[in-house]
């Protein structure tokens, strides 16, 4: 204001003065110490707003006033300002005001600011002390002190903190006693009633205090404190109000604020929680909590009065479980029914009268007297409509509780009431609410089913309210956390048109109206209703619609454009209705449909049209909705049956052929000509009349004799023309003509089946016509399995015939049935007939076996005869592709067979059977011989281990046993050596015979496919075993052992022998020694030159591959304990780095010393097998070690292994030259990132992606590597997609399109060629400015592959170059 | 400004559903080129070339070892003055799609066009228009 009126006057000077310049006083130039006096006494005696006006005259001024900002909170300026409410009950905050806070001046008194204050966001108002403003930080509930103006911030420590020292008091000054519990309590208590003072010492020094009234102590801290400092004195409330200066604030303005604070809500919940605990554990009384709260639930002030109400409703409704007395529970309901009329705070009576309500009886629960209160001052004070959505949820909710838990009370309700409930539903939109509400018409209506009562009187007025909800439209969609979807909805309502019969005057002409709409919705929803309204209001009252619901039905059946759906509801709705009207007269619907003239001269030009009527799709549509009328109808009854028969099945049959017609017929086959087209409809409409006449059958079964005898019956006339039919039908399913497209055949198939499938007491099928039908059926399994579509046909019926008989349990056609089906196609499993392909083979006596338990088990057995005979007479046969023979039928076997026994209760024992037997075969020496040198031991072993691994910990120890049992006979190993310790090398066979080899691959896929809980006999000897065959380079014995550290390490059972930790040491000990001895004697051999002993050098030759193969060994060993995430894995992996590196340690020496011959490519080659043994350690294997076979598998032990290899490999790389090193290096580290996790490879994205793309670059060479370059591409791709992988990309942008682009050429692998592509059109999504640079690259790369060999190439190409080429 | 259009009425054919690419190997055959040019709008009618029969898959003739594309595409009517920017169309896409050493060549079937010198486009032109 001063520095305004000194402008003022300046300029005033300026102008006035029109000579005088140098009289004008110069007050920029006015000296910096008489400057800063002014400012000082501008801001002793102004304020804020003066000082900015002072700041804002000149630089000069500017300068010699100290800027506001910047220097905390110590500043100079006086905080005169108070924070001053915007009333409405709004807390600071609010969204409304916008982000700012509205201060008034305390020493002008009259002047108000509004200042933005972002902080509001976020944090929560406490306190508004000398002109600062106390905050609480949502997130973290760290308390801040904020200068509303410069906006400069000091930390406290946090009210968690102070909660928890609360709580960890040893004892509270004052009466509140706190429990484990309430935490939350405290918040919400203390954030309301906080009172705060703040001093600022002249060191820079904030302090502030808190007094903490419901608790009556005081808590103090300072800007740089960790914890709070609480006074250990009680202070009564009256002090604390007396001893904190109240300056800056209105008193109670905390309360104020924290009615509506958003933090509190957040834990409102918690602390009702807290509370209802208490209560729940009597430390509360009911009546304490009523009369400490008995002045908010009285208080004048609405708002407060509707939060105590809410808080009692609350606890009520969470102590439901808890015992209330008699007394209790009526003034409880006294006073809710009371306050149901209290609009302001209705919440709160709502949901206490709902918990009231829903008290089971036993705990104390509402009187009926008080319900009939409760209802009369519920629907006379609650305009229900005019609540918000939460409360006329709560609302419906009451009302359906009472009506379904206390009819009683509604039970003499008067009109007027009834009508107070229509109003409440009235008009109602919330789809939560609808449910609700039409569930209480549903209910009410059912209350009332006297003919002179209520409901009768009523259902015009209800109806109109209803009605104008169907069809239900429901525009919400999936996922906006509602309950209720349009189907609930749906079923809501009609539920609620079911309710009563007196809807049905009003329903079904609505109905109908909407049937004729042009929404489908609407169709679907009418059907629907229509056929529940069918069968709930009864026959009386559907007579009279009978003729307009069939029209109305009959239009949207033989309508066109109505899709499967609708028509085959209309069908569900015609069917009902045929069924549930059951009027008098019993020829109402024969009159109806089977007499409609539209449907008689459908059946008419169908049986006379002379060109076939497959030739257009509406006249098929057309003839199957007439078949489905017709069936239905004649499905429905024995007597409509029998009506629909006699109309119709003999003229139809007649029109397909007679038997004579079906003679000459079969004479014009053998001349080659084509007789007249046969009528498709006549024949697709005959068979669906037989079939309605079997569900007819199979419904009346048990009498069927009546049926027989009766005169007049559906039984007589298909009697008459059934030879004919079936002669028919045989002739059309067996003919191949092509003038006989599919759909005859199936036609005829199905009539066949249909036949055959017949309740035997019902059907005069002589049993040879049965036998024949199942005859020809196999025949044509048999012979014509070319014609693909008959086959599969006739297939699928000998299955369902076969499951049919399993209804009606021994029948003879049981035994007719095996002789004749199963006894003919499943011993075409065995055959060595190769004109059938096996797997067709394989699939008819799979799917023939599924029809009956029974009839799988002998497929079952004859697989494994098949496997048998395979194994023992292959070499009498002297075929070659025995073995795939072999390995499909043992696929046949454990992927469906078996799961099939399994579901329907098969026995596991066949599986044990199967296993012994093959041991059997197996164990001579001379079987295994062939075996091995037909190759077929490979499917035999892969067959064994699926048997082991289906059979339980029992049958398992069976078989191991036994095979350990022929082992111990026929191994030339001294096995008794082998229970102590290993043996010493020199005690090893050096090479075992082919047999023996075979016999232990054969055990060690027993052992492989074992459970961890199956005993082992002898493990000691076993794993001795193995190791032998593995130190030979014997890979099963590999496998075997893997599974046996990763199953029985640490196993309890085993821990008698629990050297089991030590075996596996001292067997990586030998591995280890025996790969690098090899190494080392060749150094030794090649600096000792000359001692060319001819032994040595046989091992050499020999032992490259042991060497390479007892490394794969080690990393399936190494596997096995990766997946139980046992430690021993470092072992492996460091040995396995060891030999990585291991080129380093040959290149350091001496030139000189190095021998022409070997010592470097075997090196490489060792180098490249470790490598691949981590891709053996990180990937998924068939083989063993999975969870087919039981094995322990750690979650997610691959991205540990990632995470602990990761830096190792790094500096590994980091610190080798070398060339081959580096690139084994690479090889390996590229097999653990491409096997690892995508995630978690992103996630170190910024460490691997350099040495990722060097990698690539460098892999790119080798036409080896191309499937691991291929993998590390889609690791690549992956990291592409990430945010966080995009951003490590960005940074190295340059190199990573350098050896894409490169990648774009990969000569090797198109899938390469093409993902680099797919990589590089993603790139065009990365900003702009970093990857233009890159344009001219790229485009010139894609225009490259634009002329690559491979087709799916280019076309990446040309939208790679077309991407790349926009950015111009 | 509203000028009538050449071919108000054009026949428009069914576009005949192919299942599945079925070319024998990956070389470049002329089912390659017609289906990256099928489906080129005609700059007068919302209707692809291929609908309206502007090309057909045997007006595509490709010479893989000398490197030539050869289309020959027929207007819908004789006096069809947008002749020239269907085949400047083809040509641009054909430069997009395919490598830069492949001569193309852009014809109007004889006897199509009343006017047919202009029938051939020659690549002078073009480069103007393909410059981006």
């Amino acid at each position: 204001m001063a520095a305004g009126a000194l402008r003022q006057r300046a300029s005033s000077h300026r102008g006035g003065g029109g000579g005088g310049k140098e009289a004008m006083p110069c007050w920029a130039s006015l000296h910096i110490d008489v400057t800063q006096l002014i400012a000082a006494r501008v801001l002793a005696t102004g304020d804020f707003l003066d000082y900015v006006r002072f700041r804002a005259v000149c630089s000069g001024w500017r300068a010699a006033a100290a800027s506001p900002r910047g220097c905390g909170l110590l500043d100079p300026h006086p905080r005169r300002w108070m924070l001053f409410p915007e009333g409405f009950g709004q807390r600071p905050g609010h969204p409304a005001h916008g982000g700012h806070a509205r201060f008034f001046d305390l020493s002008t008194a009259g002047a108000f600011v509004r200042v933005p204050i972002p902080e509001l966001e976020d944090h929560h108002v406490l306190d508004s002390p000398d002109g600062l403003l106390l905050l609480l930080r949502f997130e973290d509930t760290a308390l801040r002190l904020l200068h509303p103006f410069t906006r400069d911030v000091a930390d406290l420590p946090s009210f968690h903190c102070l909660a928890q020292q609360l709580k960890h008091l040893e004892e509270l000054p004052n009466r509140i006693r706190l429990l484990d519990a309430d935490v939350f309590y405290f918040y919400r208590t203390l954030s309301r009633e906080v009172c705060s003072a703040v001093n600022i010492t002249a060191s820079g020094t904030i302090n502030v205090m808190l007094a903490l009234a419901p608790i009556g102590c005081v808590a103090v801290a300072s800007a740089c404190d960790d914890v709070w400092t609480i006074s250990s004195w009680a202070l009564e409330e009256n002090e604390l109000e007396a001893t904190l200066p109240y300056q800056g604030k209105l008193p109670k303005i905390g309360r104020l604020l924290a009615c509506c604070g958003r933090w509190t809500e957040m834990f409102s919940s918690a602390s009702v929680d807290a509370l209802a605990a208490l209560v729940n554990k009597d430390n509360l009384t009911l009546f304490d909590l009523v009369s400490k709260m008995d002045m908010y639930m009285t208080t004048t002030d609405h708002v407060v009065r509707s939060r105590g109400i809410l808080l009692l409703g609350e606890i009520l409704s969470r102590i439901s479980f808890k015992c209330l007395d008699v007394n209790t529970i009526t003034t409880l309901s006294d006073f809710f029914i009371s306050r149901l009329s209290d609009w302001q705070a209705i919440r709160g009576a709502l949901v206490g009268c709902l918990a009231l309500l829903h008290r089971k009886q036993g705990v104390g629960c509402i009187v009926i007297a008080d319900v009939k209160r409760l209802v009369e001052s519920f629907l006379q004070n609650v305009p229900v409509q005019s609540l918000a959505t939460a409360d006329r949820k709560l609302c419906f909710e009451i009302l359906s509780c009472i009506l379904d838990r206390y009819p009683e009370a509604v039970k003499q309700m008067d009109g007027e009431q009834l009508y107070g409930i229509c109003e409440a539903i009235d008009e109602e939109k919330g789809p939560e609410c609808l449910m609700l509400s039409f569930h209480v018409v549903e209910v009410v209506m059912k209350l009332f089913p006297d003919p002179s009562g209520l409901a009768a009187q009523l259902a015009g007025d209800v109806f109109e309210i209803l009605s104008k909800y169907f069809p239900v439209y429901f525009t919400h969609g999936v996922g906006n956390g509602l309950d209720a979807t349009r189907e609930d909805l749906s079923r809501a309502l009609m539920h609620a048109f079911c309710s009563t019969q007196y809807f049905e005057p009003f329903v079904i002409p609505l109905l109908l109206d909407k049937l004729s709409s042009s929404l489908p919705l609407a169709k679907i929803d009418s059907l629907k209703y229509l056929d529940n309204c069918i069968r709930f209001y009864g026959a009386d009252r559907m007579v009279r619609h009978a003729s307009a619901v069939w029209y109305k039905l009959k239009e949207v059946i033989f309508d066109l454009s109505s899709d499967q759906l609708l028509i085959s509801e209309a069908l569900n709705c015609l069917k009902s209705a045929i069924m549930y009207t059951d009027s008098s007269d019993k020829d109402l619907f024969i009159n109806l449909i089977l007499l409609d003239e539209d449907i008689v001269n459908k059946i008419r030009s169908v049986s006379s049209v002379d060109k076939s009527i497959l030739s257009s799709l509406e006249d098929l549509a057309q003839l199957h909705a007439l078949g489905s009328v017709i069936s239905i109808l004649a499905e429905s009854s024995t007597y409509f049956c029998t009506r629909v028969l006699q109309e119709h099945f003999v003229h139809l049959v007649d029109i397909v052929g007679t038997k004579a017609d079906y003679e000459s017929r079969q004479l014009n086959d053998c001349n080659g000509s084509s007789s007249a087209p046969v009528n498709y409809g006549a024949l697709y409409l005959s068979v669906q009349l037989l079939s309605s006449c079997r569900e007819v059958a199979l419904v009346s079964y048990k009498d069927c004799s009546s049926v027989k005898l009766a005169k007049e019956s559906w039984w007589l006339i298909l009697e008459k023309k059934l030879e004919q039919l079936i002669h028919l039908l045989r002739s059309f399913s067996r003919s191949m003509q092509p003038m006989f497209r599919q759909e005859y055949v199936s036609c005829a198939v199905k009539g066949l089946l249909t036949l055959a499938t017949f309740p035997e007491q019902c059907l005069p099928l002589p049993a040879n016509a049965y036998e024949d039908i199942l005859l020809m059926f196999t025949s044509i399994i048999i012979n014509k399995f070319e014609n693909v579509d008959l086959w599969r046909l006739s297939l699928k019926a000998l299955t369902s015939i076969g499951s049919s008989i399993a209804e009606f349990p021994a029948s003879e056609r049981e035994v007719v049935y095996y002789r004749t089906v199963v006894d003919k196609i499943v011993p075409l499993v065995e055959s060595y007939d190769t004109s059938m392909p096996l797997s067709l083979r394989l699939e008819a006596s799979y799917e023939v076996g599924t029809a009956g338990l029974n009839y799988m088990l002998r497929v079952a057995k004859s697989l494994e005869v098949a496997v048998v005979t395979n194994i023992s007479e292959s070499e009498a046969n002297g075929r070659t592709k025995c073995a795939e023979h072999v390995a499909h039928l043992f696929e046949c076997y454990s992927s469906r067979v078996l799961p099939w026994l399994l579901t329907s209760g098969g026995v596991n024992e066949l599986a044990l059977s199967f296993a012994l037997r093959l041991l059997d075969e197996t164990k001579d020496l001379t079987v295994l011989d062939r075996i091995s040198s037909q190759g077929l031991l490979d499917s035999l072993m892969t067959g064994m281990k699926l048997l082991v691994g289906v059979c339980t910990a029992e049958q398992q120890s069976l078989i191991v046993q036994k095979a350990y049992s022929i082992i111990s006979s026929m191994l030339s190993l001294p096995m008794k050596l082998m229970t102590g310790r290993l043996l010493a090398v020199d005690e090893l066979v050096p090479s075992h015979s082919v047999p023996e080899t075979a016999l232990i691959s054969m055990f060690s896929s027993i052992i492989v496919g074992l459970r961890p809980q199956t005993p082992v006999p002898d493990m000691m000897v076993m794993i001795n075993l193995f190791t032998v065959f593995l130190l030979n380079g014997k890979m099963p014995a590999a496998y075997a052992l893997a599974s046996i550290f990763n199953k029985y390490l640490h196993s309890p059972e085993f821990s008698h022998e629990n050297q089991l930790d030590k075996i596996l040491d001292d067997i990586l000990e030998r591995c280890f020694s025996t790969v690098l001895a090899n190494s080392s004697s060749e150094i030794s051999h090649s600096s000792a030159g000359t001692s060319d002993d001819v032994d040595s050098s046989d091992v050499f030759s020999g032992n490259k591959l042991s060497k390479i193969n007892i490394l794969s060994s080690l990393a399936w060993i190494g596997k096995g304990l990766l997946m139980r995430g046992d430690e021993k894995v470092k072992d492996i992996s460091m040995f396995l780095l060891k030999i990585l590196c291991s080129d380093e340690i040959l290149a350091s020496i001496p030139p000189h010393q190095e021998e022409p011959y070997g010592g470097d490519s075997s090196d490489t080659s060792l180098a490249i097998s470790a490598a691949s043994a981590f891709h053996v350690m990180m990937s998924d294997s068939e083989m063993c070690l999975n969870k087919k076979f039981h094995a322990r598998i750690k979650p997610l032990y691959k991205q540990r292994f990632f995470s602990i290899l990761m830096p190792i490999f790094l500096s590994k790389i980091k610190e080798t030259t070398a060339v081959t090193t580096k690139l084994a290096l690479y090889r390996a580290f590229g097999h653990i990132i491409s096997n690892a996790p995508v995630p978690a490879v992103i996630t170190e994205a910024h460490q691997i992606l350099l040495m990722m793309v060097d990698s690539l670059a460098k892999l790119s060479l080798d036409i080896e590597d191309k499937d691991l370059v291929y993998s590390l591409l889609l690791v690549f791709s992956g990291m592409l997609m990430d945010e966080k992988g995009k951003e490590c990309i960005l940074d190295n942008i340059q190199i990573t399109m350098s050896v894409l682009t490169k990648l774009v050429s990969y000569p090797h692998m198109m899938v390469v060629r093409e993902t680099a592509l797919q990589c590089l059109v993603a790139f065009s999504t990365l900003p702009h400015s970093k990857i233009y640079p890159m344009r001219r690259k790229v485009v010139q790369a894609a225009i490259k592959a634009l002329d690559d060999k491979k087709r799916a190439v280019r076309q990446v190409a040309v939208r790679c170059r077309q991407t790349w080429q926009s950015f111009a | 400004m509203t000028v009538g259009m050449i071919n108000a009425n054009p026949v428009v054919h069914e576009r005949p559903e192919r299942a599945a690419h079925p070319h024998a190997a990956d070389a470049l055959d002329p089912l390659d080129v017609f289906d990256t040019v099928r489906d080129i709008k005609d700059p007068e009618h919302p209707y692809s070339l291929e609908q309206l029969s502007v090309l057909s898959q045997e007006s595509v003739s490709v010479d893989e070892k000398l490197g030539r594309i050869q289309i020959t595409f027929t207007p819908t009517v004789q006096h069809c003055s947008l002749a020239t920017v269907i085949g400047l169309c083809l040509r641009l896409k054909l430069m997009q799609n395919y490598p830069p050493h492949f001569k193309v060549d852009i014809k109007v079937a004889p006897g199509s066009l009343a006017n047919e010198e202009s029938g051939v486009y020659t690549d002078k032109f073009l480069r103007l228009i393909s410059k981006k």
